[in-house]
């Protein structure tokens, strides 16, 4: 699937990176390869990164829910997307973390579980 | 510590306690853990000597009237109920600044904006059951730091109930803040052991392991470990005690 702007144009995105700064000091134009997996994931899962949030979360009167099917759904995928990483098993670890950072940053908590 | 605390009901009355022991005890209370950050614990100290006669007679309820009257000071202990609502959440994110509370873990600044602060804690507040159980426990922990660090100093100390409603007028205590207890402190008049430590219920009725009714097994080696180190203590009433008691009863003009 491809996406229909440019990965850094989409809000989910934006916060991501705002986050990673906050937290790391880390230079958006720094994020490429962060970038790059991400926009693995999206073709992976056939959605782009706003739909992908806006799946984790459910509208409820008092605001925004965590959505647990929608968080399920992407923890499983996110699983399969790093077992599918081409590489070492280091690299695959990278793969699945930098996908859950995106959805961190953007309130969707979310463990992995050590893994090494 | 933990070996040599025993609540102490027996203080040297003339005798003043000096003001940065009692800071010591306030800081060790401060660094005490507390869930999401809130630090519900509030105290007021207060020196005995200060207070109007008629303003400390009215503190006292039946069973603290005489640690409240010996004791030369009082820190009066609250759960502040307003501490969670006024932060909505920014004590959280100070953790997540502070790297105590992390993105490998999985948080973020905007899980507590949107998720913990709207959906567990503003909820939690209006709920008085769970809020005020939540905060009492959180004070627990830090009021024990206290007390702990209070014989640390070399001081006596015994947690007591007290008149809240006089309390509140006296102290000019804010309306959302909840007694919990009075901490009264001073120089115990009575030796440290104070008897020897007192009566718990067998371990294995306390604690399980796994599942209730499986007693957690109580290692005889670990136990002679802990009495060597002075953690576990001979046990009250030592044979002095009823001596003890009926000296320092006289000494300081209570019945016998």
């Amino acid at each position: 699937m491809a996406l229909g702007k440019p990965l850094t144009e989409y809000e989910s995105v934006k916060k991501w990176l705002a986050g990673l700064q906050r937290q790391w000091g880390e230079n958006p134009a720094d994020a490429e390869e962060r970038l790059q997996t991400l926009e693995k994931f999206c073709e992976f899962v056939g959605r782009d990164p706003d739909a992908i949030i806006q799946e984790c979360v459910r509208e409820v009167e008092s605001g925004k829910r965590i959505s647990v099917k929608g968080r399920r759904f992407y923890h499983e995928r996110i699983a399969e997307f790093q077992s599918s990483a081409p590489g070492d098993p280091r690299t695959q670890v990278q793969w699945g973390n930098t996908v859950r950072s995106f959805l961190i940053y953007n309130g969707i908590f979310m463990q992995s579980g050590a893994q090494f | 510590m933990i070996g040599r605390r025993r609540s102490i009901r027996y203080f040297q009355p003339w005798r003043p306690v000096e003001r940065e022991k009692i800071q010591t005890i306030l800081e060790a209370a401060r660094l005490a853990s507390c869930a999401v950050n809130a630090s519900f614990l509030r105290a007021i100290v207060v020196q005995r000597d200060s207070l109007p006669r008629e303003t400390l007679d009215m503190l006292k309820t039946p069973v603290s009237a005489n640690n409240i009257e010996l004791a030369p000071v009082h820190i009066y202990f609250y759960a502040d109920l307003g501490a969670v609502p006024r932060s909505r959440g920014a004590t959280l994110k100070q953790l997540v600044d502070a790297g105590a509370l992390n993105p490998s873990h999985g948080w973020s600044h905007e899980f507590v904006e949107t998720f913990v602060w709207p959906q567990i804690l503003e909820p939690m507040t209006k709920s008085p059951v769970q809020h005020s159980v939540g905060a009492a426990a959180d004070c627990g922990m830090a009021i024990c730091q206290a007390l702990l660090c209070a014989f640390d100093e070399g001081l006596g100390a015994c947690m007591s109930a007290f008149n809240p409603g006089i309390a509140k007028q006296a102290f000019a205590v804010p309306d959302d803040w909840m007694p919990i207890f009075v901490m009264l402190v001073g120089y115990p008049a009575e030796s440290w052991e104070a008897g020897g430590q007192r009566p718990r219920p067998p371990f294995g009725e306390l604690y399980f392991e796994g599942k209730h009714g499986k007693p957690f097994e109580r290692d005889p080696g670990v136990v002679k470990e802990l009495e060597a180190a002075g953690m576990i203590q001979r046990a009250a009433p030592l044979p002095w005690r009823k001596d003890e008691v009926r000296a320092v009863s006289r000494m300081l003009g209570l019945p016998e």
